[in-house]
């Protein structure tokens, strides 16, 4: 499998700052992979997402060290607008990206600024309004509308370009839980369908651990623990002391292990949380 | 249960209130509710069931289309503003919105100055809200826009506080904040819930946050109020809470799957399972 996404060695910081943002990250990313990035606030998640689609160095200033490659090449190496094609960033705070007077027209942008012709804008927009559920807003000015309609359009505006890799940074936090899971559920299609890569930045686990691959963790810029989903969620006791409050099902697992009355590997999912105790519950008493 | 007084006389009465925006859009209808002195409560609903519209109706910001709201004896039809929002404080969903001073200090005495205390009064009512957020001195002088969001979030509601309401609605507190900053904000809110006896409306998707602070929630869809009670009645019955496209937090949804080794499907924090749990375990073969 090809890396979308490599980092090697890679020390960021803004100009003017004491600390650097990010320090000494390594990590890879495989075409196709799903990849949970968690953290408390002010541990270098954002930076991260601006420095692989080029936003940094291109727009900050600051010392950069080490590697940032996406598809292979080093992201100053690209030609201008070439990266922004490839890599997809949905921000956490999506008035900062409208420009537009209509949802529509919103919608319709980025498409037109990567020169698509107009029936296959025609199809994307279709694609795309059905996808997040749009369709009765596309005349309404996007300054309109809900803080949570706000999240869907500046999703389905950056996923009508297709990018091969999406960064969504924190892209649910004003959803209702419903509209939330329905979010994730459009991300779960992309992954099966197309092969994108996907990058999502959150806060809620409880949604991004079933889709999840694999997870980084950072802290104040650094990455302090990386691996696939299950086997990174066993390092509670690193997750808790870092401020990350995991779903309830996992707490109380993990609750139980710490206290001698559970062994074993802690189930992520509500699903295999509830297997798990009914599978103690067929067990002889361990007295 | 919790142990804060709470009185017999509501506080805020509202009666068949509708209310409609002026281009004709019903953001309300019918609804019905009484909130008591002392009580928590968390306002839960899909983006757009009215959450919002109906904290601004009840610090009188809007006025109902028909029916009324009645806040400490005072009908929000006939009452200043500046009457209402003494008794309730609205903190807005992004604190950027609510501040616009170019110091902390100014930020925190706006209302009081509005309301017309003097500048002696505004000073002690800057310094006891300042005091209860927890905002240290030295941001006095600072503009909110360079502290953390966390802390402008205190100063926001340190703002709201100065005027002294009896009741504050807190609209999505813990929205874009980590699990820590959530907790900070959600234990002080229960701290001037507790000990300062104020009572505490909170509107937030948050539902693991309604399940460990919240002891009443109302449920709204489309405008109305769909179901009103305890927390742990409500997070029983999910086909309520389906309906309105919220779920219960993930411990509860545990224990509802669980219902058949014992568990109570009204569970509502990860303590309240362990302890079932133990006891489930020394009754049965768990």
């Amino acid at each position: 499998m090809p890396l979308a996404v490599e980092i090697k060695d890679y020390t960021w910081q803004y100009l003017n700052t004491q600390q650097p943002a990010l320090k000494n990250i390594n990590f890879q990313v495989e075409e196709g992979t799903f990849l949970g990035v968690i953290g408390p606030n002010g541990s270098g998640k954002t930076t991260l997402a601006y420095s692989i689609d080029g936003l940094i160095p291109g727009q900050y200033n600051g010392i950069k060290q080490g590697q940032v490659h996406v598809f292979g090449k080093e992201v100053e190496e690209y030609a201008r607008g070439q990266l922004q094609r490839i890599v997809g960033v949905v921000f956490s705070d999506p008035e900062a990206q409208f420009t537009a007077m209509t949802v529509e027209d919103e919608l319709v942008f980025g498409m037109e600024n990567l020169g698509m012709d107009l029936p296959e804008i025609r199809e994307r927009l279709e694609w795309v309004t059905e996808l997040t559920g749009l369709r009765h807003l596309l005349l309404k000015p996007p300054y309109e509308i809900s803080g949570g309609q706000k999240q869907r359009v500046a999703l389905a505006a950056v996923l009508a370009m297709t990018p091969r890799v999406l960064i969504l940074d924190e892209p649910t936090s004003m959803l209702d839980p419903v509209s939330r899971r329905r979010v994730f559920d459009v991300l779960l299609k992309l992954k099966q369908e197309q092969r994108n890569t996907i990058i999502v930045i959150e806060h809620s686990l409880e949604n991004l651990i079933p889709l999840a691959d694999r997870m980084v963790l950072l802290s104040e810029g650094e990455m302090t623990l990386e691996g696939e989903t299950r086997a990174f969620f066993q390092n509670m006791d690193l997750l808790i002391g870092q401020g990350i409050y995991p779903p309830g099902a996992l707490r109380f697992f993990y609750e139980l292990k710490r206290s001698a009355r559970f062994e074993g590997q802690l189930p992520i999912s509500l699903e295999d949380a509830y297997l798990e105790l009914e599978r103690l519950s067929s067990q002889a008493p361990s007295v | 249960m919790n142990t804060s007084a709470i009185t017999d006389q509501p506080f805020i009465r509202v009666q068949d209130l509708d209310f409609a925006y002026p281009d004709g859009t019903r953001a309300l209808e019918d609804v019905n509710l009484t909130i008591s002195t002392g009580e928590f409560v968390a306002l839960i609903g899909q983006n757009g069931s009215g959450k919002t519209t109906l904290s601004k109706c009840l610090n009188g910001l809007y006025k109902p289309t028909s029916g009324d709201v009645i806040v400490d004896g005072l009908n929000s039809k006939t009452t200043p503003i500046v009457q209402m929002v003494r008794r309730v404080g609205y903190v807005f969903q992004n604190p950027d919105h609510q501040l616009f001073n170019s110091n902390c200090w100014d930020e925190i005495a706006y209302g009081p100055r509005n309301i017309q205390l003097t500048e002696d009064e505004v000073k002690t009512r800057v310094e006891e809200a300042a005091g209860v957020v927890g905002l240290p001195e030295m941001y006095f002088g600072e503009h909110p826009f360079f502290l953390s969001k966390g802390l402008r979030q205190r100063v926001a509601i340190a703002s709201i506080l100065a005027l002294r309401p009896q009741v504050i609605i807190v609209d999505e507190p813990t929205t874009g904040q980590d699990a820590r900053q959530s907790f900070e904000i959600m234990d002080f809110l229960k701290d001037l819930n507790e000990k300062h006896a104020h009572t505490i409306v909170i509107i937030t998707h948050d539902m693991p946050i309604v399940g460990k602070y919240a002891r009443r929630v109302i449920v709204m869809g489309e405008g109305r109020i769909l179901a009103d009670g305890p927390t742990t009645e409500i997070f029983a019955h999910p086909d309520v809470l389906e309906k309105t496209f919220l779920e219960p937090p993930q411990i509860t949804q545990l224990a509802q799957l669980a219902r058949d080794l014992g568990f109570y499907p009204g569970t509502l924090t990860v303590e309240e399972m362990l302890t079932q749990y133990q006891v489930i375990r020394g009754r049965t073969r768990l």
